[in-house]
Formats: structure tokens, C-alpha cells, sequence
């Protein structure tokens, strides 16, 4: 950068020069490829419509299995299938050196008796969406 | 004007250059699964009493169900993964740029906790407890301390 001279001789840098190597230093650092923001999900995410169209005491395991489809997993307890559903998202943020990943799991449970009639739908509330974040010491 | 674009062509080009430095060798990464829970929110857990839907209603659903001889099995879970490196072989590249081996320090760790309760043939809540382990979870710079 030149320095401009004033009338008086003092010398000093002009703004501009100065603000536009900032901007093109952030411009670098963050878009040349030290930044990174990443997102994936694993298994379909099951909406809260489709689940409370699930009748306790009525519906039966084809009936889940027509409006859920098959389940991820199905799991035996005291003598009961379970149904289990997931979802799992990731948001992952890469900058310059820090780096955070956040995953978030979404899961359903359908309880069958030994009739093969739906029991309990264990869904709780949705977890709130997860955020883009790189800072890692929080 | 020619001197002008020269002094900006090596301001930008040493600039690309720290930049580099600074991303390439040095890493923190942290990687978390779900929220953790703490005492106080399963503090309306009570044994032989809260059922199922209650605890579904305050907690959500859990993460794993499980058969036991003891009943059902819930468990809710939260990772943390903590990793840090640095590779000090990273700038030799502009010394050497044919051969410019790593010399990589680092370490991390992860850890679970987990919030575990088993329920009866009614859904009952019969015992339940906290394992903690997410306090495993560090940045490590030196990896060959015990």
C-alpha cells in the first residue's frame, strides 16, 4: 500500500486499501476452503399424522407396517414384538479449524400384545431441529 | 499500476498460503449425540408408581428398548466425542514437496451417558439409574500419557 502524504508531510494509509484487505482475508479464510457445512439424515422421518393414525387396541401389525412401513429393528419383550423406527439427522460445521458435528436421534416405539394388536405407540414430543455450530469447547 | 497489482498479487498469494497454514494442521473436532439428561429432569421418575406414557410424555421416546429377565429395558443416550491433532509435518511441504512426511500428535476420546429404566409386564417404572461416562471425552494433545 502507498502511503499519502498530507501538506503537513505526515504520512498515513488511506482506509480503503485497508478495509479491502480485510474483507478479501475473511473472504479466504472463510469461502477458500477452510469452511465446510454438512448435513445427512439416516431413515426416513416418520410425521406425527401418520402416527396417530395408529389406533391403540385396533390397529394391527400389518396395518403399522401399511402406514409406517417395515420397521427398523423389531425387538421381543415380556413376550411382545416391538416395532422400532428411526431417525437420525446430522448438521456438521467446519471452520478453518474447528469442526462440530450434532446429531439428533427420532425414535418410535409400537408396542404389540401377543395378539398382534397395537398396545402402546411410544412417540414422544419432536426434539427441537438441530443447529449448525463449529465451535467445539461449549 | 503495474507495482500496485504486483504488491496485491503477493498480498493475496501470502495470504492463501497462511491460510493454509492455519486450516491444515491443526484440528479440534467434537462430534455430540442428542441432549444430555440431567438428575433433575428424571427427578418425577418414582419407582412402582410412574408409568411409561408419563415418562415418554416428559422425556420422549427412548433411544433403545430392550428384553430383560428383569422386564423391558429403556435407554436414553448421549455421546460426546472430543478429537484434537496437529501435524507438525504439515509445513514441509514447501520445503520439500516431493517427500513431506506426517508427524502427527493427537488424541481424543468419547463417552455415553445413559439414563436407563426398566418397566414391568403393566409398564411400571421398576428401577431406573444414570450411567456416567461422557467425562471420558477430551482434547488430547500428548498420546502417550497413561
Amino acid at each position: 500500500m502507498n502511503p499519502i502524504f498530507h501538506q503537513n508531510g505526515d504520512a498515513s494509509y488511506t482506509k480503503q486499501p485497508i478495509s479491502a484487505l480485510a474483507m478479501c482475508s475473511i473472504l479466504i479464510f472463510l469461502l477458500g476452503n477452510g469452511c465446510a457445512f454438512v448435513r445427512g439424515n439416516y431413515g426416513e422421518d416418520l410425521n406425527q399424522g401418520d402416527i396417530s393414525t395408529i389406533k391403540k387396541g385396533v390397529s394391527t401389525r400389518a396395518e403399522v407396517a401399511a402406514i409406517l412401513g417395515a420397521p427398523d429393528r423389531i425387538v421381543e419383550a415380556n413376550g411382545r414384538d416391538i416395532f422400532h423406527y428411526y431417525h437420525y439427522d446430522v448438521k456438521s460445521g467446519y471452520v478453518i479449524i474447528f469442526s462440530r458435528t450434532n446429531i439428533k436421534s427420532d425414535d418410535i416405539f409400537v408396542i404389540f400384545n401377543t395378539a398382534g394388536v397395537v398396545e402402546d405407540v411410544v412417540a414422544g414430543r419432536k426434539k427441537p431441529p438441530l443447529e449448525f455450530q463449529f465451535w467445539p469447547f461449549d | 499500476m503495474i507495482r500496485k497489482i504486483r504488491t496485491w498479487f503477493w498480498i493475496i498469494a501470502w495470504l492463501f498460503v497462511l491460510s493454509g497454514c492455519l486450516r491444515g494442521p491443526v484440528a479440534w473436532q467434537r462430534v455430540t449425540l442428542n441432549r444430555p439428561l440431567s438428575e433433575e429432569d428424571v427427578s418425577f421418575v418414582v419407582n412402582g408408581k410412574t408409568s411409561l406414557s408419563e415418562v415418554v410424555e416428559q422425556l420422549g421416546a427412548p433411544n433403545q428398548m430392550l428384553s430383560s429377565s428383569g422386564g423391558t429395558v429403556a435407554r436414553y443416550q448421549f455421546t460426546d466425542g472430543k478429537y484434537f491433532r496437529v501435524d507438525f509435518g504439515w509445513g514441509l511441504r514447501f520445503l520439500s514437496p516431493f517427500y513431506s512426511p506426517d508427524l502427527v500428535l493427537g488424541g481424543g476420546g468419547a463417552g455415553a451417558d445413559v439414563f436407563q429404566i426398566t418397566y414391568n409386564d403393566h409398564w411400571i417404572v421398576q428401577d431406573h439409574g444414570f450411567a456416567f461416562h461422557s467425562q471420558l471425552s477430551k482434547f488430547r494433545l500428548w498420546p502417550f500419557q497413561d
